[in-house]
């Protein structure tokens, strides 16, 4: 039984740029150039088509662009596609950006059946699964409060319970298992399991590889537009792991600030294992080495060189920098390498965006001489943990006391 | 099945409950055909729900955090007839066929309000919900509409100061009075034909929201709410009632404070013109809905 079918689907966007702001010229010329000229046509999607069988769990994951959520938008008919066929077999609902339609001055309780309604719910339906909704996100106490005065995190939490209790018969996912903390987290994802076992169509969009392989079936990789890759999670995200690691690392993707300045640039970003292979995947607590090759046009006195990580969503998580850890550079003119070894990785499972930069010493942090993308990593799950970040530690017993015989154990120091 | 163990049991009985036949669901690029109109009204039909949700919460967050709160519906109407009677009643002599000029402008005023204030609300409604429009899929039109139906809300409100007006001035009803649900009805197809060609124009061309405002303070001069009909010169009359709201003005005035019979023809008219003007603004909408969520 097929629940999703794409038919040589297509989808245009125009790009409209506005005309230079010349005073000078005509009026007239403006107006029409604004209805008819200067299009660029950009095709975000062209002549897809799958299938997907009911029951089954499908993964896209992709670059930024690639086109990911284009197939959630035409699959939500958020928007049409420009050609083809899109047939939709049964309820469809979506977690994308949970609690986008939530209105501050009504209560908890108003939000539920407003925000049930939009996703396409009844109201006899929504009143039925009211107290299931507010046990998930654990705001009973606060469930006739205006929302406004919610935290951020019972916000979402809110939001996706919701959703998480449409009970649809295909469920589409977008970076929902951000929300919310650990705890939370690991609720959502056994909800989505209980969902799948129960028979939904799933189709899950995400930079969480992780997430994903443990989720899907099935899992395409989209670049440009167009399905490059088709099968096994495994096979398909390790794929997309070596297509990372092998591009260079002047993409323009994140470039900021080059322009300014070409006294200094960088060349390349390359993180290798500790076995000294090239690589983007690592486990929390993992040695990681990492590569940055330079080039520098003329001498740059007292430079930085630096390495962001940034969570998906643009949270900057830590950044390692030759200011703070290292000693006094001075780039001559050529080209150069430096190595930064980290011995024991301190991310929590997760993805990252890996930025590079050289920038002066004492210049302001948009000063940079050079900034661009490097990578995206993907830490999975290695020593265990329970928050945030693992820090390098060690334990020792220094006393113990016992309550039935009162004798204390030292610990022998 | 899953297991029923704890928390996971409201979970079971859901997943038992539905019952309902799968429907499959063809999304293909947009057209402009007649055919889909039904397709489009079952939609709409389905999503009767989120319409009256989101109709009340719209009535409700308009008076929310205000002091006067509902009084607001009374009292816009209220001080332009006051303007109106200040103006065309004791500096200017502008004829009111008879009645008093205040209840004579206010009768007017009314229905004139309902439309006025339904459109110009309904036609930012799609902008003003863009993180509506693309993160959730529903029928769109919803959003104008909701703001059709709070306006009619504030019209019925308003309704009550023409009830205290009559009594003052010792004005009778008839049964005539009857004649004001279709008069109305034909209001609510013409604002809703208004906002749908409006508020969809308006994803597009933000012009929209800066002429609006203006077309409607023409219009109202361009419509018999501050002088009565027979004050228009005959010759100008075949042309003039062709603007759909004068025969519904003229026809509630009539059928208010004359008690009489609402004038055929004029109100037919302007039926004619409403409900054809709909359905043309509606195809429109749906044909522009389609790929609204990629220019909001």
């Amino acid at each position: 039984m097929i629940d999703l079918k794409f038919d040589c689907v297509s989808k245009k966007y125009r790009i409209y740029q506005e005309p230079e702001g010349k005073a000078s010229e005509n009026k007239l010329r403006r107006v029409t150039r604004r209805l008819w000229g200067n299009r660029n046509d950009f095709w975000a999607l062209r002549d897809v088509s799958f299938e997907v069988e009911r029951g089954e769990a499908l993964g896209i994951i992709g670059q930024n662009g690639a086109g990911k959520s284009t197939v959630l938008k035409l699959l939500y008919n958020i928007t049409a596609p420009t050609k083809g066929r899109i047939s939709i077999n049964g309820r469809l609902a979506a977690l994308i950006e949970v609690a986008s339609g939530f209105h501050p001055d009504l209560t908890g309780r108003e939000n539920i059946y407003l925000n049930g309604a939009l996703l396409g719910m009844r109201r006899r339906e929504i009143g039925k699964k009211l107290d299931s909704i507010v046990d998930f996100a654990g705001v009973s106490a606060f469930i006739d409060t205006p929302v406004k005065r919610y935290s951020s995190g019972m916000y979402l939490r809110l939001g996706f319970s919701i959703a998480a209790y449409l009970d649809p018969d295909i469920l589409l996912l977008d970076e929902v298992l951000a929300v919310g903390d650990a705890e939370f987290q690991s609720k959502c994802i056994e909800r989505i399991k209980q969902l799948r076992k129960a028979g939904t169509t799933i189709v899950f969009v995400s930079h969480n590889l992780g997430a994903v392989e443990g989720i899907c079936d099935r899992v395409f990789l989209l670049r440009q537009g167009q399905i490059f890759r088709s099968g096994l999670p495994r096979n398909v995200i390790s794929e997309y792991e070596h297509m990372l690691t092998n591009m260079p690392a002047s993409t323009p993707a994140r470039l900021i600030s080059t322009a300014a300045s070409s006294a200094a640039a960088v060349v390349s970003v390359a993180f290798l294992n500790s076995e000294g292979r090239k690589t983007t995947t690592f486990a929390t607590g993992d040695e990681a080495r990492v590569d940055v090759e330079y080039i520098a046009h003329e001498s740059v006195d007292d430079a930085v060189i630096e390495i962001y990580f940034y969570s998906i969503f643009g949270n900057l998580h830590t950044h390692f920098s030759t200011d703070v850890d290292g000693k006094r550079l001075d780039l001559a003119p050529g080209r150069g390498l430096i190595e930064f070894l980290c011995p024991d990785l301190p991310f929590e499972a997760a993805t990252f965006n890996v930025e590079a930069s050289i920038r002066r010493r004492g210049s302001s942090l948009s000063e940079h001489l050079d900034y661009k993308h490097a990578a995206i990593v993907n830490i999975t799950k290695g020593k265990a943990v329970h928050g945030a970040f693992h820090s390098p530690h060690t334990w020792r017993m220094k006393r113990m006391e016992r309550d039935d015989d009162k004798t204390v154990v030292k610990n022998a120091d | 099945m899953i297991s029923a163990k704890g928390s996971s049991s409201s979970t079971r009985t859901t997943l038992q409950h539905r019952s309902e036949p799968r429907r499959i669901s063809v999304l293909s690029p947009p057209s402009l055909s007649g055919s889909n109109l039904i397709n489009d009204l079952a939609k709409l039909r389905q999503y009767s729900d989120l319409l009256l949700t989101l109709s009340i919460h719209r009535i409700k967050v308009r008076y929310k955090q205000s002091v006067l709160g509902i009084f607001w519906a009374i009292l816009q109407p209220l001080s332009m007839m006051l303007i109106f009677t200040f103006i065309f009643s004791l500096i200017a002599k502008m004829p009111s066929e008879g009645a008093p000029y205040a209840i004579f402008a206010y009768t007017a005023l009314l229905p004139w309000n309902y439309f006025s204030s339904g459109v110009s609300n309904a036609t930012n409604s799609l902008v003003s919900h863009a993180q509506f429009v693309t993160k959730v899929y529903f029928p769109r039109e919803i959003l104008p509409i909701t703001y059709v139906v709070a306006a009619l809300f504030d019209f019925v409100v308003a309704s009550t100061l023409l009830a205290g007006l009559m009594i003052y001035y010792h004005v009778s009803l008839t049964v005539n009075v009857f004649y004001a649900v279709p008069i109305i009805l034909v209001v609510s197809c013409f604002a809703l034909a208004m906002s749908f060609f409006f508020s969809a124009t308006q994803v597009r061309f933000r012009d929209i929201g800066v002429a609006v405002p203006l077309l409607l303070q023409v219009w109202l001069f361009a419509t018999p709410v501050i002088y009565p009909l027979s004050a228009v010169p005959l010759r100008w009359r075949p042309f003039y009632v062709l603007n759909p709201m004068v025969g519904v003005i003229e026809g509630f005035r009539q059928v208010i404070l004359r008690g009489a019979a609402p004038e055929t023809r004029s109100l037919l008219i302007s039926a004619v013109i409403s409900v054809i003007l709909l359905v043309a603004s509606y195809l429109y909408f749906k044909r522009v809905e389609a790929t609204m969520a990629d220019f909001v």
